[in-house]
């Protein structure tokens, strides 16, 4: 899990997080996730100063990284700290960044909009 | 940011560092003017001898500083000839690539200010030291500016190549060079900017003939004498000392060795017959990848076709299947998963019905997984309760109750349906929008929330933009919606009325939207009206819970599970607030004691609390467990790892 964090973004942070959910999924909860989200998002985080870069394969291996993807991502998400822990915590959604500019895309837009909901399971949540 | 959107289109933009974006341009410039004459060679390059023989990396970047310092710095030659001037086979590419190209081209004079700029400060220094120490460095030069020229220079691996070939096959010339040139090792001014213009001179013309040259024979070694020349010359002045003795010859020609190896398993510059089967090998090479991954997009699609369609009744259609929506965010369910082996399927014991005996069962705090296992036969028995809906909604309930949302949600729906049909509207409306938002399902939430609006207040106007909202997205929705209740909420309160259920509609309105704060105001306000709900003693703890106030809400959570202790959801709660928190062990020991109140059914158990549990285990560091978790054992193995519950 270490070697997701980087220091000064709130990102690795729920990435962590995210990467203890994928971890906890058994074979089958896997695949129905990469079923469900099939795609490879590449992250690229802002701070203010610093960029940092992270990988969310869900497509493949099911797997979080630090660093550009390999292979090559289905969209890249170019986006300030800031704006993910929003998302992360639900109080925007992806297609209102999209289009309020607060989330830059290259690659397949319609993939990018499933990040919110793929975040949103990072947090293990109460429920009604 | 603002500089990227400035100098780059959208695929060759870049993170915003413009010193990576230099970078990334040279790179780009040099492996497409590489390609152009050799092919895909940027790999090959590397296994040159030059650069494969060890030269350091800060070697090679003094160097480099060094003879790129070289013709602004000390001579006034042509600045950077090698940016400056635009290759003509640039404007002559007739392909994609040649756009590419001069973009980049232009992209690259446009910070190259910037980049002289660093370069002549930092590169003086280390020029001059370059230059006193080349007398000893000896050997080591050659490969240097070699490695360097094969990096920098627009020489492609094919030109040189070539030349690097006629220059050793007129190896007397070579030796000479040395000798009969010393003029160039002082670098005085003059010869310096005529080998400026030598070089470019080369670059310019020379490329396409030798290239062409090459390619149509290799054997003819000792094409273009001129060209080696001038090009031996611009090595050979480089090394200011030009005392390069024996060693450094042989080193050259142990390299040229491996050079010509290389060359011959490359396609550098085959003959023309070794060309064509080149071709050809690469064409299949190429066809049979492109079938390759068409095989694959067919697989994929195919299989694709088959989990989203046909095998939607497979072995796990709850946790497998993709879930799919109407145009008003439902989600669309396919058949109720009864129990397989449901004990209650039996012929009856008693002369109560299943139904009323699940609902004494509920009323005396029973288990849930019993309950609902009842509701299900009579359900399948036919027994389905007041309107024909009522068995469902109840089976729903329970099973949200007892943590299994996603069939729970599914009874739900099918009895909501079934109310519907039989006019008796907002029976289980409340319930399944809760469910649906438990799933971030916040569409169907809103959905439901307001076609339970419409069913308990016919006379109230909804208006049109409300109920077309809907069809757009939860954002828009989410809005009217809202403002709908409060309407509502608002109106009640001027009579003096509070009515719990507009209250609980109004904070999952508010919980849909990650608003906490405002849906515990509401969860307050409705238990103000029913003090004994443990429902919603539960809801408020999972809003403070979410709104990251996990400590007060397991204030909450406690009264919920004194007033109904098998409240599987609850006991959930409080392990997710404990992990949360950080309390991993309690959290575990939570979890635990949920799954081993299912166990004693033999219902299957639910697969939240398997997941959650795992997680656990990987937050507190035990893999392991979390792995031997994934095969679900009895939940007593836990208690040997030390879990009370």
């Amino acid at each position: 899990m270490a070697d997701i964090k980087e220091p000064g973004f709130k990102t690795s942070d729920t990435l962590a997080a995210l990467a203890q959910v994928f971890q906890s999924y058994s074979e089958q909860e896997k695949k129905a996730q990469i079923k469900k989200t099939n795609g490879i998002f590449e992250l690229r985080v802002n701070n203010g100063g610093k960029e940092a870069v992270w990988t969310i394969d869900m497509k493949k291996e099911g797997t979080i990284y630090k660093g550009e993807a390999k292979p090559k991502p289905d969209v890249t998400i170019l986006l300030s700290d800031d704006t993910f822990s929003q998302l992360a915590e639900g109080k925007i959604d992806g297609q209102k960044a999209f289009l309020t500019g607060k989330l830059k895309t290259k690659g397949n837009m319609m993939l990018a909009t499933k990040l919110d909901g793929l975040l949103k399971t990072a947090r293990t949540k109460a429920k009604l | 940011m603002s500089l990227q959107g400035l100098i780059s289109g959208s695929e060759c933009a870049l993170p915003a560092n413009p010193l990576s974006q230099v970078l990334k341009h040279t790179e780009g410039d040099r492996s497409l003017q590489q390609d152009r004459v050799a092919g895909p060679s940027s790999s090959r390059l590397h296994h040159l001898p030059g650069t494969s023989s060890g030269v350091l990396e800060p070697d090679a970047a003094l160097a480099r500083s060094f003879f790129d310092a070289h013709p602004q710095g000390v001579f006034p030659g042509p600045s950077m000839p090698r940016f400056n001037i635009p290759p003509p086979e640039v404007s002559r590419l007739p392909d994609a690539g040649a756009s590419t190209l001069q973009r980049s081209w232009a992209d690259m004079n446009s910070i190259q200010d910037g980049v002289e700029h660093i370069r002549t400060e930092g590169a003086w220094a280390a020029e001059f030291g370059i230059r006193t120490q080349t007398g000893m460095a000896g050997p080591s030069i050659p490969q240097q500016a070699r490695a360097d020229f094969e990096q920098r220079s627009y020489t492609s691996n094919g030109l040189y190549g070539a030349n690097q070939m006629g220059m050793y096959g007129v190896n007397p010339n070579y030796g000479s060079m040395y000798n009969t040139l010393p003029g160039y090792g002082l670098g005085s001014t003059p010869l310096m900017e005529q080998q400026d213009k030598g070089k470019g001179k080369s670059r310019e013309s020379d490329f396409d003939a030798a290239f062409a040259e090459a390619t149509a024979s290799l054997s003819s070694l000792n094409v273009g004498e001129e060209k080696t020349i001038e090009l031996s010359a611009s090595v050979v002045e480089q090394i200011p000392g030009s005392e390069v003795g024996d060693a450094g010859s042989k080193q050259v020609d142990s390299d040229f060795r491996t050079y010509w190896d290389s060359l011959g398993t490359s396609d550098v510059a085959p003959p023309p017959e070794d060309l064509a089967k080149w071709e050809a090998e690469f064409n299949q090479l190429m066809s049979s990848r492109r079938e390759d991954s068409d095989m694959l997009d067919y697989g994929e699609s195919m299989q694709n076709a088959w989990e989203s369609g046909l095998g939607d009744y497979g072995e796990e259609p709850r946790s497998e299947a993709v879930t799919r929506f109407d145009d008003e965010g439902l989600p669309i369910f396919s058949d109720f998963p009864f129990d397989q082996q449901n004990k209650y399927m039996g012929a009856s014991t008693s002369s109560q019905s299943l139904l009323d005996q699940a609902k004494a069962l509920l009323a005396q705090n029973g288990s849930l997984s019993e309950a609902s296992l009842m509701i299900e036969a009579a359900i399948q028995k036919g027994e389905l309760g007041e309107g024909g809906y009522e068995a469902w909604v109840l089976l729903g309930e329970t099973r949200n109750m007892d943590e299994r949302e996603e069939t729970g949600m599914q009874a739900l729906a099918e009895g909501v349906k079934r109310a519907q049909e039989v006019g008796a509207a907002p029976a289980g409306m409340l319930s399944l929008a809760i469910s649906y938002t438990n799933e971030s399902y916040d569409r169907a939430a809103h959905t439901m929330l307001l076609r339970w609006l419409q069913a308990r207040f016919p006379s109230l106007a909804v208006p049109e933009e409300t109920l077309q909202s809907i069809k757009n997205s939860a954002w828009d929705s989410h809005t009217r919606i809202t403002d709908l209740f409060l309407e509502v909420a608002r109106s009640q309160h001027a009579q003096g009325i509070v009515d719990p259920d507009v209250q609980i509609g109004l904070g999952v309105m508010f919980y849909t939207r990650g608003d906490f704060d405002r849906a515990k105001d509401c969860f307050e306000a409705a238990l103000s009206m029913r003090p004994q709900d443990y429902l919603l003693w539960n809801r408020l703890g999972s809003c403070l819970s979410n709104g990251n106030k996990p400590e007060e809400a397991l204030g909450a959570y406690r009264e919920a599970l004194s007033l109904r202790p098998t409240y599987t959801r609850a006991i959930y709660n409080v392990g997710v607030a404990c992990l949360n928190i950080g309390a991993h062990q309690e959290a575990i020991e939570h979890f635990l004691s949920a799954l081993a109140m299912q166990d004693s059914t033999g219902a299957e158990k639910s697969e939240q609390l398997w997941f959650t549990l795992r997680r656990a285990f990987i937050a507190m560091g035990r893999s392991d467990l979390a792995e031997q978790a994934k095969a679900r054992p009895k939940v007593d193995v836990f208690r040997q790892a030390g879990f009370d519950f």
